[in-house]
């Protein structure tokens, strides 16, 4: 009789303790939680406030890219001119290119070829 | 001693009357039915656990698609978008309208009115905003309105003065306001909305269900690039001809989409009140033109397809034509036979007559009606014009429709109808829409192919020798015809007032795009010799769009020049022909050609 009221008093220390441990783990977790939350919130703010942020420079960069304003600033700064049909070739072309001339160097023992 | 206690645990012998033994059985009863009870309770909590233990495995394993709702709406919350209204895109995803979000300034008189004086209010409100009436202003603060605007779309820095003026009655509300980057370019294909953003014409109206209700982004078959050249390019030559209006479509002759589309005069879609007026009308898609001779492309397919004629027959041109109080006459007269070729080439009044005559009214009709001419064009637009022809299609309507007069269509009908004579016979409903790969276009067979490849060659020739010199491109084969129409003015043709087009397409070996401008009004100036005419006005338009827009999409020039296109062998040869093969009955008489 005395072992079985020692066995059952351990169990009740036992289990105590365990019921007090997991309510630490519960507490902390609770406020991780908590904290957590109050993190995503502000991330979710930020994330909408960049995502708004986003969507307005995206139709500033649609009126920044217009043609016809690109069209000029070329014509003010750069020295180039739209592309002319004679300047498009095809694939063939290649053949046309005169090839470099390769010259041997004699200083190599190998005699590699540089170019 | 008979009755003894309950309470007793030892039982003498004597005391088990029956009586006792029943209620100690109905004391174990109880106690049986309470762990019974028990049991089930506990095996119940233990069922429950095991329900949670697996949902907890659940959750862990295929995360918040399992969870509940509330908790896929405070994560689903970052997905909102931030405007309600959708984009509208072009076909390689450039915006093209978009909606911003704003401030919109309200009053609450009656709060307003606690606060004091409404013209105090007023002329401080006036001060931050000088672009406000007093009197107006005052009326809505004495109002009495729980909720009338002030003004609406403010910028952050006018939200702030606002705000620092610390008026009490005065409130903000988010808004969204419709921006279009690109401003005029694409005034007529999207449109605009009204104040509460809600589509008005174009494609705004059109989609203002996906637009506005459901938030998606519509993406258009337009191409930015070639809208902007088309427009640059027409304003220009409104500019030079001082023309009364142009209009422009290009489009892809084998699916049917639309890549630009510009009908000027135009209008600022930022600024509403712009579209009010001549401005707001879709000359492209609404307006409907006596075409002219652009129709004699038509005439000359389904005089080819229906076997009537070969390319090497003709008809006489050597004397006008003169039917009931008509005379039909050469611009470019040559007073002799001309092949069918010729025909198109020197733009040939007479032999297109002869030939529609030769087809029969009845074919004509059937044939226009294949080539999308005699309906309303079916695009994306709630801006569309119906054809006029007349009701009673006599032999002098057949003559006359054969060059374009006495039926008027709207630009895009002749851009569609010139598509389908030379992208192999197939016609292909114009679209605003992007088409995908996913979905292959299907269109209807309205000619044979070997027809289509007859008229590349013809459209080539034009452009090679004859009246469309102008809108040749070195290298780039392109084919088209000229037109030129005299407007009809209070019932009489106007010889000063032209309706002048080109309708080019390119690569003529196998056309991808075409290309065409009609000019409303131009007159003609030094440059020209004083021609306004469509050889003249158009087609150089014409040749500057596809100079521009080929290197663009890659094309490679052809660079062996028109000799090779001359020798027979080469897709683009026609033949020559010098005898007269066909006549055709007019007023009853046969006029044979002349040897």
């Amino acid at each position: 009789m005395s072992m079985r009221s020692a066995l059952l008093r351990h169990t009740t220390v036992l289990f105590l303790l365990l019921a007090g441990g997991i309510s630490m783990v519960l507490f902390s977790v609770k406020y991780q939680v908590h904290d957590l939350e109050a993190k995503y919130t502000r991330l979710s703010g930020e994330l909408e406030d960049e995502r708004r942020a986003l969507h307005v420079l995206r139709a500033e960069w649609a009126t920044l890219n217009d043609p016809k304003r690109l069209e000029e600033l070329a014509s003010q700064y750069l020295d180039m001119g739209p592309i002319a049909p004679r300047q498009v070739v095809g694939p063939d072309a290649v053949l046309d290119i005169p090839l470099r001339e390769i010259v041997f160097d004699d200083t190599k023992p190998s005699g590699e070829a540089v170019q | 001693m008979k009755r003894n206690s309950p309470l007793q645990t030892e039982i003498p012998f004597e005391a088990l009357d029956p009586e006792r033994i029943r209620m100690e059985s109905a004391r174990k009863q109880a106690l049986d039915q309470g762990r019974t009870r028990l049991l089930v309770t506990g095996v119940m909590f233990a069922l429950a656990f095991v329900v949670l233990g697996g949902r907890l495995v659940e959750l862990t394993r295929h995360g918040k698609d399992g969870a509940p709702k509330w908790q896929a709406m405070s994560t689903s919350k970052a997905e909102n978008p931030v405007v309600v209204r959708g984009d509208v895109r072009d076909r390689n995803g450039h915006i093209l309208a978009t909606s911003l979000p704003t401030q919109s300034l309200y009053v609450d008189s009656r709060e307003a009115l606690k606060g004091g004086d409404a013209a105090e209010a007023a002329d401080k409100l006036i001060g931050v905003l000088p672009g406000l009436e007093r009197k107006k202003i005052i009326d809505k603060i004495e109002g009495g309105g729980r909720f009338v605007w002030i003004e609406r779309n403010l910028t952050p820095d006018q939200v702030w003065a606002v705000n620092s003026l610390g008026l009490p009655g005065f409130g903000f509300r988010r808004e969204e306001r419709r921006v279009y980057p690109y401003g005029p370019t694409f005034a007529h294909i999207i449109g605009y909305t009204d104040v509460d953003g809600r589509g008005i014409s174009g494609v705004e109206r059109t989609f203002e269900g996906r637009l506005g209700n459901q938030g998606e982004n519509i993406d258009l078959s337009i191409d930015m690039r070639v809208q902007s050249i088309l427009h640059e390019e027409l304003v220009k030559t409104q500019k030079r001809f001082n023309a009364l209006g142009a209009a422009g479509v290009v489009m892809d002759v084998n699916s049917g989409e639309i890549i630009a589309m510009v009908s000027l005069p135009d209008f600022d879609p930022n600024k509403p009140a712009s579209a009010l007026g001549e401005s707001g009308f879709n000359r492209a898609t609404k307006g409907v033109y006596e075409m002219g001779s652009t129709f004699k492309l038509f005439t000359t397919a389904m005089a080819l397809d229906t076997g009537t004629v070969k390319l090497t027959d003709g008809y006489d041109a050597s004397e006008p034509i003169r039917i009931a109080r008509f005379t039909i006459n050469d611009f470019h007269a040559k007073k002799r036979w001309l092949s069918v070729p010729e025909i198109l080439v020197y733009s040939s009044n007479i032999g297109a007559a002869k030939m529609a005559l030769d087809v029969g009214a009845k074919k004509q009709k059937e044939y226009l009606a294949r080539f999308g001419l005699l309906g309303a064009s079916d695009v994306e637009l709630p801006e569309v014009g119906s054809p006029l022809y007349p009701a009673r299609w006599s032999d002098i309507s057949t003559m006359t429709i054969s060059y374009g007069h006495g039926i008027a269509v709207s630009p895009l009908q002749v851009a569609t109808g010139v598509s389908a004579l030379i992208n192999g016979g197939v016609m292909m409903p114009p679209t605003l829409m992007k088409r995908t790969g996913a979905t292959p276009p299907r269109g209807e067979r309205v000619l044979e192919a070997k027809t289509s490849v007859a008229m590349r060659s013809l459209m080539r020739l034009v452009v090679r020798d004859g009246t469309g010199k102008n809108a040749n491109v070195k290298g780039y084969l392109v084919g088209g015809k000229t037109g030129t129409a005299e407007k009809q003015v209070a019932g009489k043709y106007e010889k000063k007032a032209l309706i002048s087009s080109f309708v080019g397409a390119f690569p003529m070996t196998n056309p991808r795009y075409v290309v065409l401008v009609v000019v409303d009004e131009p007159k003609g100036i030094k440059a020209t010799y004083g021609y306004a005419t469509g050889g003249w006005v158009s087609a150089p338009t014409v040749k500057n769009v596809i100079k521009r827009m080929g290197p663009l999409y890659g094309f490679v020039p052809d660079r062996r020049g028109n000799e090779a296109e001359e020798a027979p062998g080469h897709p683009l040869h026609v033949p020559v022909s010098t005898g007269p093969k066909r006549t055709a009955m007019v007023n009853g008489n046969v006029h044979h050609a002349a040897y």
